[in-house]
């Protein structure tokens, strides 16, 4: 799941100089992830994964590394 | 002029001719052009020895920056001139003079100066000294560069290592409207015009609301700054989170703007607000394209009845700007982009401004969020950047553009207005009646 949101970000979304250096608790927001690139983030993880993500819940804990998108994602789905 | 086809540097891409047809329209309007600007004030006079060379390498590197934007048929290009323009021009405060004074009419002189497109530099950069402020002040003419491009530039003028500066502009990529367009097969593509084509419909049902409805002829730009202290900004970011949520900082200023216009003009007709605003297609943080423009057009929109209800109207942009990016909407406009280049710059700058139907004005307002400024600390040759603010160009109507930027925590919101159609005193209260709204002290 990680790598594919990886891909997604680091290819549509955001650049970074070296993607492999980027850990998944490295900040997300701080590299430059802003409010499009979260709006197209959530729809991408809505079609690849078949989760909704409440409107509510799009906050800074949820979105701010791979981890946290990945936990947030699998809530979903487990809920 | 006669072109060899060896002058020819570059042909305008979807999004140049979409801004090219803007700058068309504003030359009918009988402004100077589409003219995008970036102030950086300083602390002092910067080293204009490294300034200077650093100005002259981006020149060398991109020589579209000196080019001439010529028509060969239906087409626009960038071509080769025989004598490159002048980029860099100093202008020093007299002894005599206020430096307040001095600085307003000097960025005055250089936003509303008239020039035909053909001859007017692609870019230019203009130092103002005085005693005490001193500004560097980048001007360009939009079908060279969108604002993030400019940022760019700017970044790339205050890298004091060379081998950090060739990083910018690589890899060389072509333009991104054409990039995202490849994506898809060409019945993707018409499908999508044609969802663009029924979404701009739907907006034109509503008439868009003028604030500045009087019919006296245009003469000239100004603008006006309001920079808000760190406190107040960091009051609006928390309301903006909180009313808009992390996706939309830019709604919250777009519905702050739409209430306080709405106070300000009560008597204007119409049965929205209407506020086009254009996203990057750039991946944040990536140092390529430096020019060109790379950008997609979206609009807010709001019924009056809606703008008067403050918690209504945040749920209504959020939902709105949800809505099209979960239908595609936004990358639909990408197709309208590219057929419309096709179109004369008159029959084009009409499809962008009227309203199906009606022929009225599409825009109330026109808006940009910059953002946060990342200059880096210190990086600006010789000098430290102490605020930073935005001017830009404007057809009439609307006659307004609103633009936005956080520099050092501060938010600063530049508004730039067509006189006569607007004056100072009607763009004060709109600014008292903006911060208000910004700091939710309305209701």
């Amino acid at each position: 799941m990680k790598k594919k949101l990886r891909d997604f970000i680091f290819h549509e979304l955001v650049f970074v100089a070296e993607p492999d250096q980027f850990s998944d608790d490295d900040d997300l927001l701080e590299a430059g992830l802003d409010s499009m690139g979260i709006m197209r983030l959530i729809m991408f993880i809505e079609n690849e994964y078949g989760v909704t993500l409440p409107d509510t819940e799009i906050e800074p804990d949820n979105v701010q590394s791979f981890n946290a998108l990945a936990h947030w994602i699998l809530r979903h789905q487990n809920g | 002029m006669t072109i060899k086809k060896e002058d020819i540097l570059e042909r305008l891409n979807p999004a140049d001719s979409f801004t090219l047809a803007m700058d068309e329209e504003i030359r009918r309007d009988g402004l100077a052009g589409s003219y995008g600007c970036f102030a950086l004030e300083l602390d002092k006079t910067p080293d204009i020895a490294v300034l200077q060379g650093r100005i002259a390498e981006f020149s060398l590197r991109f020589p579209v920056a000196q080019a001439s934007l010529q028509q060969i048929g239906r087409r626009f290009y960038w071509c080769r001139r025989n004598d490159p323009p002048r980029l860099f021009f100093q202008h020093h405060c007299p002894g005599n003079q206020n430096e307040a004074d001095f600085q307003q009419h000097t960025i005055d002189r250089i936003i509303n100066h008239k020039q035909l497109r053909e001859t007017t530099a692609p870019i230019e950069f203009h130092l103002l000294t005085g005693p005490a402020k001193h500004i560097f002040f980048t001007r360009w003419l939009h079908p060279f560069c969108d604002a993030r491009g400019a940022d760019l530039i700017l970044k790339y003028l205050c890298i004091a290592d060379e081998a950090q500066r060739r990083q910018f502009g690589l890899p060389e990529s072509g333009p991104l409207v054409l990039e995202q367009l490849a994506k898809y097969r060409w019945w993707q593509k018409i499908a999508l015009l044609l969802k663009g084509k029924r979404y701009i419909a739907k907006l034109d049902s509503l008439e868009s609301i003028q604030p500045f409805p009087g019919k006296p002829a245009p003469q000239r730009l100004n603008y006006s700054i309001q920079r808000l202290s760190e406190a107040d900004t960091g009051q609006v970011v928390k309301l903006a989170r909180k009313q808009a949520g992390l996706t939309g900082t830019s709604l919250y200023y777009i519905g702050c703007l739409m209430r306080a216009l709405d106070k300000m003009a009560v008597d204007s007709q119409g049965d929205a607000y209407c506020a086009p605003y254009a996203f990057n297609l750039r991946k944040q943080r990536a140092l390529t394209p430096m020019t060109g423009n790379h950008l997609c057009a979206l609009f807010a929109q709001a019924p009056r009845d809606i703008v008067q209800n403050r918690q209504k109207l945040f749920d209504h942009l959020k939902q709105q700007n949800a809505q099209v990016i979960r239908q595609q909407l936004d990358y639909a406009f990408l197709p309208l982009m590219w057929a419309g280049s096709w179109l004369s710059l008159a029959e084009y700058g009409k499809t962008l401004r009227q309203a199906f139907g009606s022929g009225k004005e599409r825009s109330s307002f026109w808006f940009s969020d910059v953002g946060r400024v990342d200059i880096p600390e210190n990086s600006f040759p010789g000098a430290e950047i102490t605020g930073v603010f935005h001017v830009c160009q404007v057809t009439s109507p609307p006659a307004l553009a609103f633009l936005s930027c956080i520099h050092r925590n501060r938010l600063t919101l530049s508004y730039n207005f067509v006189e006569p159609v607007s004056n100072p005193a009607q763009i004060e209260k709109l600014q008292q009646l903006m911060l208000a709204e910004l700091l939710e002290e309305t209701e």
